[in-house]
């Protein structure tokens, strides 16, 4: 028997997915936010106990722990990452304020700036200079570059960003300045823009950089806390960390660029939604993760998760590592309705898990997303909520709805929770749109997958609302994401910059370029003890048509095992070439026949297979109706009506669901709404489809 | 074409026909559709076209016009534009039956006398029907083009006398026939545009109105026609109605101000934009009599759309910024545009910069004259820099290159009650992606030296305006730079008692024996190797500097926006240490007794004046 264990901290709960061969085993711990490892050794000990080992037994024969986790996404919240100063090119001090003029709100006079992390007397200009070509136009002044570095360091500066034009093309100067700041304040982290994101433009590399100063730190120190106390618990093997990328790999790979952890729980549940829809057969999914605060929504083509680069805002900073997208509402059960100069809305403003909704009978007081699912009867408060932790209380409920909506809009408590749950549904429905902007995505032709606690209370009516025909509830859906960073495969993708006319690129240039990013990827995968002939390697060119600000990233090679860049040659430029103008008409609907593409960089994707859960599929158990537990007046869409209650427990595979009804789950409730009909696969998991 | 063509196309239109009945909750839903259309719209516009200033510096504005010609909602985009495609749709639309519209037909204009703006800002659009074949509502793109066919590369001249110098305006043609392009008016227009790069972005304009009109149809056949219909008019009426309301709360009155343009690209000096603002119970008028109508002036004719979007942008910013944006905004405002003067010039006067000014100016002065009831949400959504440096250059195969990307930095970015001045731009702007060096220079000849914040160049105020840049760029080929001054002499304007920001300022061959000093406007030839600074004017100040909390000035200081000096002279704050060592502090004695000497002095200077002192 061997173990893997996938854990995603979240910010009210630590979610674990333990894998014994195939069978899986869900736990749930509080976190610990004063010391997140805390929370983990405690989960741990409890998947010990749960297979009757003890803890440095247990963990001896883990085979791998991969982890997710927000703690660079907290940071940037809560803002109080290290003292971040900034070292830049003379000239350029102002661009990281300047934001490429960029505002959250075109129309709001009153939008406050963003919390500097490095105020303009924390950025500082050295004289040099290097040009596109990676020549010396000015040469580095190191006297004043030090003068810099001691003015940083009057002010108390604990963490070093230095970010100059050009590194990525010569990174001479980068260098060299590191090593001044490592003589003058050897304490100081340093983090160099050639090395976190070594590609143009400029201020989506320096704000890269600055990002990964501010919190690197502290994810430093929280994963070098949380391997050791693994280490002392009798873990010897490496910690996985889960990128944001949808990749997983190592600390010591993580250390030069921390950043790459930010958005890692979101990225898990994609991640094992790309996995868990190959498995049921849907290449092209929706994944929906609707919790309390908000609605991620991230879209699955061809089974994988792509990560994207660009023009990625984060917590209000620039952050331009690959990031798989992952688009975000405040549409949660704790989302609140209200009425605003007449029309009704919903969110963003969450009650959060303190004082909750009004339902919960914490001291809420103010109408949610989950007080008007109470009152329509979609949940109940006659049986146990959230895995039997309390129930659900209709007291204060119908008196909020009635203050803070019906009053106002003059209409009854009933059609008030009714028209909140169209609201948020159509505030889900515009964030899934966007998530396809500009994609040529047809909702239609998708899969929805439901997880989080309130996914699956929403997922049917949105899938009519999209058009789409078939819906995906995994029964691991409320540790979905735990579950997801299991799936996810070591992996390093990297950049670099190389701007050329694509027909006359320079082919030695492009094998340098890709050995490059080989040869480092490789060092990494040998040293957490991969072998070379597993890593597959995808060789990628980014290409656009002159004067296009936005790549499409191009497969050029695929290639498992020892490094042999033999294909690189002028064929396959020519092939990528003609690829590209492909792609581009399938993404924008026009190619350009008789214009000269250019190259803007090289990308290399490596990872390694390694064992992760396999979901199960199939409908071989003999199809039967499944026999409700009760009865209860609930309004799915179509007014109020007796509707049948299953319990979710109870069902087995084979067991079929007409709608309307609701399954009640241990963590979570389903609605199969009117005209859909819902059956266990297999493998205990749901598929919703439409019967009219 | 004639005052008369303005006149039908600014007339307010009514209500779609519809038998259907909608709530708020239909009508909410359908809206967000149409601004997700947009912004999808756009988005597919600025990756797939082949110019920076679209696909890099975010140019593009996407709205849905109704089938009378009403904005029925926009989404991501400039401000001022989003107001200003309904106008030029309008005009289409008066040729609905001669030009045959129809499913999949994709228009284009850009006619300053037909509803356009200036004429590079090309408005594509296409509509959508619905299974009886009636309009139902419109898609519409609009992208500023880097050129347009006139006598200048760019579409920008100093000294255009009329709009043929411009380039060729279009005041409609059908550029694709139920989804077949046409051959051979894209070929002339493609023909009438030096830029290699202009194929690429008007078929990424195409393509983009198309998906906007696919997925209107797709709406449409969910909701049924006569429901969106029926949604149009409920969030129009809606946006009046909030509108309105939060006039009715503005004490009645009128409001005026007056605002000056250094100088038109001749030479004319201070032109003159004065705008009355009239609260009556709910009904605002907003009065433009008294614009300069001099016939002499060159290239400050504002188009009425143009003055229209103008007025409408700085309004939207003074309401409640949840309102919705449409139509029913200018339901709401009366709007006072004279013709015959800079704000709606007689027929074939160039627009290209009057675009700007008086354009911005429209603005500013409205703000000024609503400070004084609405403090809290005064901020000029303008830009005071006349043409920045354009510089142009023809490559070895003859193909003309513009760095055309956005070079501004920081400029204009005023304070306003409560809120220093902050980022690159008013929030107005804040769709506009600024260009990057290590972009430009593996594209142009050219070498961004430096381009920031200059100290002390922010306006003064108890909430000071953020400071300018200077932009300093090399060229390293023979090229044409462009450029014309304004905001030297009339800065923007301080609010509320905050002062006025820095000036603009501009030289060329900078540190060769020709150095000279821009003052005016210029067409000038560089050779390799020239060097050209020009320093943006920082936003404007918000009420008495003497106010500002003396350790705001001491961060100010060690942030390097203020001097010590300006410090003391500006804010009355006397400061010891120095920024470069990290150990300002506040001398409180100091700075309480020059604080108590300032206003000592001012109080003798009114009461001597005899002027009115609250």
């Amino acid at each position: 028997m061997t173990y893997r264990v996938g854990i995603d901290i979240g910010g009210t709960f630590t979610d674990f997915a333990l894998l014994k061969d195939d069978s899986l085993v869900l736990e749930k711990t509080l976190s610990t936010p004063e010391d997140r490892s805390l929370a983990v050794l405690e989960g741990l000990e409890k998947l010990a106990a749960r297979e009757a080992l003890s803890l440095g037994d247990f963990l001896d024969k883990v085979e791998a722990i991969v982890h997710g986790t927000t703690i660079a996404d907290n940071t940037l919240i809560e803002m109080n990452g290290a003292v971040t100063g900034l070292l830049t090119t003379e000239g350029f001090r102002d661009e990281l304020e300047l934001r490429r003029g960029y505002k959250e709100d075109i129309w709001d006079v009153r939008l406050l700036p963003p919390k500097p992390i490095a105020p303009r007397r924390r950025r500082l200009t050295v004289p040099e200079r290097i040009l596109a070509d990676g020549s010396v136009r000015t040469a580095l002044d190191e006297e004043a570059a030090r003068k810099a570095v001691r003015r940083l360091k009057k002010q108390g500066v604990e963490s070093v960003a230095i970010s100059f034009l050009f590194s990525f093309v010569n990174p001479a100067h980068e260098k060299r300045v590191a090593e001044i700041v490592a003589e003058e304040m050897p304490e100081a982290q340093i983090s160099i823009s050639h090395q976190v994101l070594p590609r143009a433009p400029e201020f989506e590399r320096t704000s890269t950089t600055v990002v990964n100063a501010y919190v690197g730190p502290r994810v430093t120190a929280y994963l070098d806390q949380l391997v050791e106390r693994l280490d002392a618990a009798g873990y010897s093997r490496e910690l996985l960390v889960m990128q944001s990328s949808g990749g997983v790999m190592t600390r010591e790979y993580l250390r030069g660029s921390p950043i790459r952890i930010l958005a890692s729980g979101p990225a898990g549940g994609v991640v094992g939604g790309a996995n868990f829809g190959v498995a049921k057969g849907a290449e092209d999914v929706l994944c929906v993760d609707m919790g309390g605060t908000s609605y991620d929504v991230a879209v699955v083509r061809g089974g994988t998760a792509p990560a994207e680069t660009s023009w990625n805002w984060h917590h209000r900073y620039m952050v331009a590592v690959p990031m798989v997208k992952v688009e975000t509402v405040g549409a949660g059960g704790g989302s609140i309705c209200h009425v605003v100069s007449g029309a009704l809305e919903v969110g963003p403003e969450s009650a959060g898990a303190d004082p909750g909704p009004v339902c919960y009978g914490g001291g809420g007081d103010r109408p949610t997303v989950t007080d008007a699912n109470l009152i329509l009867g979609l949940l109940s408060d006659d049986s146990e909520f959230a895995g039997g932790s309390f129930r659900l209380t209709r007291k204060g409920v119908d008196e909020a709805f009635e203050k803070y909506v019906a009053g106002p809009l003059g209409c009854s408590v009933e059609q008030a929770a009714f028209d909140s749950w169209r609201v948020v549904n159509a505030n889900m429905t515009q964030a899934v749109r966007r998530s396809t902007a500009g994609k040529g995505i047809d909702p239609r032709d998708l899969t929805l997958l439901a997880y989080g606690g309130n996914g699956p209370v929403f997922a049917g009516i949105q899938a009519q609302d999209l058009g789409i025909s078939r819906v995906l509830v995994p029964k691991a859906s409320p540790t979905f994401s735990a579950l997801g960073a299991l799936t996810a495969q070591p992996s390093i993708d990297e950049e670099r910059s190389y701007i050329s006319e694509a027909g006359s690129a320079d082919i030695a240039r492009l094998r340098e370029l890709w050995e490059e990013l080989d040869v480092n990827a490789e060092k990494f995968f040998l040293s957490a003890g991969y072998d070379r002939k597993d890593i597959t390697a995808r060789y990628q060119l980014n290409l656009r048509y002159p004067g296009q600000n936005w790549s499409l990233t191009v497969d050029v090679k695929t290639a498992k095992g020892a490094r042999d860049l033999s294909f690189v040659s002028e064929a396959m430029r020519a092939n990528a070439i003609d690829r590209f103008h492909s792609n581009h008409e399938n993404e924008y609907g026009h190619r350009r026949e008789d214009e000269r593409p250019e190259i803007t960089g090289v990308r290399l994707a490596t990872s390694v297979e390694s064992p992760k859960p396999t979901f199960g599929a199939g409908f071989s158990a003999k199809q039967r109706e499944a026999t409700p537990v009760k009865l209860r007046r609930a309004n799915l869409g179509d007014g109020y009506a007796n509707t049948n209650i299953f319990s979710g427990p109870e069902l087995e595979p084979g067991h079929v669901v007409t709608g309307p009804a609701i399954i009640e789950e241990t963590f979570t409730t389903l609605v199969v709404y009117p005209g859909w009909r819902a059956i266990l696969d297999d493998a205990g998991d749901y598929e919703i489809t439409r019967t009219s | 074409m004639s005052f008369e063509v303005n006149r039908r196309l600014v007339a307010k239109r009514s209500p779609l026909e519809t038998d259907a009945v909608v709530d708020s909750v239909t009508a909410g839903i359908i809206r967000g559709a149409f601004e997700t259309f947009c912004f999808e719209t756009a988005i597919h516009l600025g990756r797939s076209a082949s110019s920076a200033i679209i696909n890099q510096s975010n140019e593009r504005n996407a709205s849905i016009i109704d089938a009378h010609g009403r904005l029925a909602g926009i989404s991501v985009g400039i401000p001022q534009l989003l107001f200003i495609s309904p106008l030029a749709v309008r005009w289409g639309l008066e040729h609905f039956e001669e030009d045959d519209w129809g499913p999949g037909d994709v228009f284009v204009g850009n006619d300053p006398d037909h509803g356009g703006g200036h004429l590079p800002d090309y408005t594509v659009y296409s509509p959508c029907f619905d299974a009886d074949e009636k309009l139902v509502a419109i898609q519409a793109i609009q992208a500023h083009q880097g050129d347009t066919g006139g006598k200048d590369p760019g579409g920008f001249s100093v000294d255009s006398i009329d709009i043929f110098h411009e380039g060729m305006p279009i005041p409609v043609v059908k550029l694709v026939h139920r989804g077949v392009k046409r051959r051979d008016i894209l070929d002339m227009i493609i023909r009438n545009n030096r830029l290699p790069s202009f194929p690429g972005d008007i078929a990424a304009m195409i393509s983009a109105a198309q998906l906007g009109a696919r997925l209107l149809g797709e709406l449409v056949e969910k909701w049924g026609a006569d429901v969106v219909r029926a949604a149009i008019n409920w969030e129009i009426d809606d946006t009046e109605r909030r509108f309105r309301q939060e006039v009715s709360r503005w004490p009645d009155g009128s409001y005026e101000a007056d605002v000056w343009i250094d100088q038109d690209t001749a030479g004319n000096k201070d032109v003159h934009v004065h705008v009355a603002c009239i609260v009556e119970g709910d009904q605002l008028t907003v009065d433009m009599t008294g614009c300069d109508d001099r016939p002499e002036l060159v290239n400050v004719w504002n188009t009425l759309s143009n003055s229209r979007g103008y007025a409408m942008a700085q309004l939207v910013s003074m309401l409640d910024p949840f309102i919705i944006k449409n139509e029913g905004l200018f339901n709401a405002v009366e709007m006072i545009i004279p013709e015959g003067t800079i704000v709606q010039p007689p027929p074939n006067k160039p627009a290209a910069l009057g675009a700007f000014h008086p354009a911005c100016e429209i603005g500013e002065a409205i703000c000024i004259a609503l400070s004084k009831i609405l403090p809290e949400r005064s901020s000029p959504q303008v830009y005071k820099l006349g043409m920045p440096n354009a510089v142009i250059g023809f490559d070895e195969e003859g193909q003309m290159w513009m760095d055309q990307g956005v070079d501004v930095r920081s400029s204009d970015a005023s304070a306003t009650q409560g809120i220093d001045g902050w980022g690159s731009l008013c929030s107005g702007l804040g769709n506009l992606y600024l260009a990057q060096a290590e972009d430009a220079e593996s594209r142009f000849p050219v070498i961004n030296i430096s381009r920031e914040m200059t100290i002390d160049t922010g306006g003064a105020g108890r909430w000071r305006g953020q400071p300018g840049t200077l932009n300093v760029k090399q060229v390293l080929e023979p090229c044409t730079a462009m450029s014309w001054m304004v905001s030297i002499e009339h800065p923007l304007r301080g609010l509320c008692g905050g002062d006025d920001a820095g000036p603009y300022s501009n030289r060329f061959e900078v540190g060769s024996p020709n150095e000279y000093e821009v003052t005016g406007s210029v067409r000038a030839d560089l050779p390799a190797g020239a060097v050209i600074a020009y320093q943006y004017g920082g936003g404007a100040g918000f009420e008495d500097p003497q106010l500002r909390d003396p350790d705001a000035v001491k961060q100010d200081v060690l942030d390097e926006y203020v001097s010590i000096g300006a410090a003391r002279e500006r804010y009355g704050v006397v400061l010891t240490g120095s920024a470069e060592e990290c150990d300002v502090e506040v001398d409180e004695e100091g700075t309480r007794s020059l604080r108590e000497k300032v206003a000592a002095e001012r109080g003798a200077v009114a009461g001597g004046r005899g002027d009115e002192v609250e």
